[in-house]
């Protein structure tokens, strides 16, 4: 069992690195599916403790999209957060749309559709680049502020380590769209990727 | 000591005032979901009494002084005596408070997971009010006049495709049946539901506020 709070700077540099090809995936799909250039910021590991969490999060209310990620045995990897500010998520629904008004069903379900479509981008990066294999679930939604709609997959991986790593980085267009995306790695993602990097 | 956090209680309702240099930064009201200038607070009787008060410092029935204020993250409880309690950002998770009006010695809890645990790990519901008894009795607070009161355990997602995201009713259930079991008066809940919370405890009039992240507020 690995200690979360106790992690070597390579293997969080090593974490960094899928969340950067991943993110950066992303990256590259969204911008494709907007058609607008993306920029990606200088992403962030922390290893946090799960009493701080809020304090790792905006206080605005979001459009957040969570997606749980397993590996081929079924294992628990870790989970996804996309979270929408909901300036953001409103002008990517026009944006997709062609036109302002639009219902809140519709509205959601697109924004859980591009939470997916990030999610699997993020996924096809790290098979493809550090051959760790992510299966992504079908998206959950909620609009609440960021640690309301987190804080039931917290109690989940609560229940085995105290700490939490958090990846996180934003990406932004020039028309103020702002998505911030973090991934909450369960310990077995960090032994698969040992895993590969021993067999290089 | 600062006295940077009052409470007013007026003829038309209850107010926590937070102040910064004797100004007014930021007010919780109970009539605000009555009150015609919504949150912007200009005039009324109870701004008036905190801001005569913040001008002269005239001891006054109508306000009194909180000593500090409180916060607790996930999985953590304080006891505090005079203080406002709070839990900010609760989804699925219950801000639990026990309280002693005879002393004013009360405690809030941040609970994470139902049950109890077995290395005494505080995010768990039973482990968490065990705790915040024991240091309140530690403190001086008498067992039977403790009671409590909580809220949080709501269900935040609207499409949800894990299982593992509806633990919200999990935890409420967890904490109700703790109190049961400890004998411990429930003077007010508010759990459930679709919408994110915040809590808050008043010791001096032993209420809870709760405030929606959606906009409400509610003193219970």
């Amino acid at each position: 069992m690995i200690d979360l709070g106790n992690l070597s700077e390579m293997e969080l540099d090593v974490l960094k690195e899928l969340g950067n090809i991943g993110a950066g995936h992303a990256a590259t799909s969204l911008s494709q599916l907007l058609d607008k250039e993306i920029n990606i910021a200088v992403p962030k590991v922390r290893v946090g403790e799960i009493r701080n969490i809020s304090k790792e999060f905006i206080s605005d209310i979001v459009a957040g999209v969570i997606i749980a990620l397993q590996d081929l045995e079924e294992n628990k990897s870790g989970y996804l957060y996309i979270m929408f500010p909901e300036a953001s998520s409103k002008q990517i629904a026009s944006n997709l749309f062609g036109f302002e008004e639009f219902d809140e069903e519709m509205y959601e379900s697109t924004i859980m559709e591009v939470g997916n479509i990030l999610a699997s981008s993020f996924c096809d990066a790290s098979a493809d680049f550090m051959d760790v294999i992510l299966l992504p679930s079908p998206p959950s939604f909620a609009v609440d502020v960021p640690t309301a709609v987190i804080d039931s997959v917290v109690a989940q991986m609560a229940k085995r380590s105290n700490h939490i790593i958090i990846f996180e980085t934003s990406l932004s267009s020039d028309s103020n769209i702002v998505i911030f995306l973090a991934l909450l790695p369960e310990p077995s993602l960090l032994v698969d990727i040992m895993k590969v990097l021993e067999q290089l | 000591m600062n006295d940077n956090i009052l409470f007013v209680s007026g003829r038309s309702g209850k107010a926590i005032f937070f102040t910064k240099r004797d100004v007014i930064v930021k007010s919780y009201c109970s009539v605000s979901s009555t009150c015609s200038l919504r949150d912007r607070c200009q005039s009324c009787e109870m701004v008036d009494i905190a801001k005569n008060y913040l001008t002269d410092r005239t001891p006054n029935s109508s306000i009194k002084t909180l000593d500090e204020e409180l916060s607790v993250g996930i999985g953590e409880y304080k006891i505090g005596k005079r203080a406002l309690l709070e839990a900010m950002g609760l989804g699925s998770c219950i801000g639990v408070i026990l309280f002693d009006m005879s002393t004013g010695i009360s405690g809030i809890a941040h609970i994470l997971l139902p049950g109890a645990s077995q290395t005494g790990e505080t995010k768990y519901a039973e482990t968490a009010i065990d705790k915040v008894l024991e240091d309140m009795s530690k403190q001086g607070a008498r067992r039977s006049k403790i009671y409590s009161k909580f809220a949080g355990g709501a269900q935040v997602f609207k499409h949800m495709n894990l299982e593992i995201l509806k633990i919200g009713s999990r935890n409420a259930i967890s904490v109700e049946e703790t109190l049961i079991k400890k004998k411990i008066p429930i003077l007010a809940k508010d759990v459930g539901g679709e919408v994110g919370r915040s809590v808050m405890f008043n010791p001096v009039d032993g209420s809870m506020i709760v405030r929606y992240t959606k906009g409400g507020v509610i003193w219970l």
